[in-house]
């Protein structure tokens, strides 16, 4: 199961607009630098996804 | 065969769709030329292509706001950061043999935004294949 994602950037992000959902696999770099800048938000976290980082972390 | 005005280029880095402060791309791919050249009765020479160096340089307009040139690209700079690169020439259709795209991981090993007074700002930007894939062109979108 992938992570849905909502682009928040005016520029949208990986061909979605603006305000679309996405579902996908970044990786853990990825999301962090389109989330610093503002491109997207996480809407539903993949659960196989969270415990990795919550094991890792 | 269709000649083409560049106006509807896609630019994207790190995901982000750049296009709009893009107005111009530079692809280079160059293998070296080694020279491989024994005695012979003709006196021509022979070469071999060694390595492969290629990259990317666009020329960017300053945008310092969210997701925009500054924001994503200062901090793949900064953090040393290998991310996806990808341009066709155009942005209204899919990719395909005739709209190909190319493709690759890229780093920006130099950085340096600059501005003159009364100018529109804008800088290059080069972005140097970082690993064994090297940049592509393909006739597909990418998985």
């Amino acid at each position: 199961m992938s992570t849905l994602y909502k682009v928040m950037a005016r520029t949208g992000f990986r061909g979605f607009k603006q305000g679309e959902e996405f579902e996908a696999d970044l990786t853990p770099d990825e999301e962090r630098r389109a989330k610093q800048r503002g491109s997207i938000r996480v809407v539903r976290r993949d659960p196989d996804k969270h415990k990795e980082e919550e094991k890792d972390g | 065969m269709a000649k083409r005005i560049a106006l509807k280029d896609s630019v994207e880095v790190d995901g982000q769709d750049l296009s709009n402060d893009c107005r111009s791309v530079d692809f280079t791919s160059e293998h070296a030329r080694e020279d491989v050249s024994g005695f012979n009765a003709t006196g021509a020479s022979e070469y071999l292509a060694g390595i492969t160096t290629q990259s990317v340089t666009c020329e960017f307009f300053g945008d310092y706001s969210a997701a925009g040139t500054h924001q994503v690209l200062y901090p793949i700079h900064r953090d040393r950061e290998i991310v996806t690169f990808a341009w066709r020439h155009d942005q209204t259709t899919a990719v395909s043999a005739t709209n190909p795209e190319l493709r690759g991981n890229v780093q920006v090993l130099t950085y340096s935004p600059g501005a003159t007074r009364g100018e529109t700002e804008a800088f290059s930007v080069e972005f140097t294949a970082a690993d064994e894939t090297g940049l592509q062109f393909y006739d597909t979108a990418a998985a």
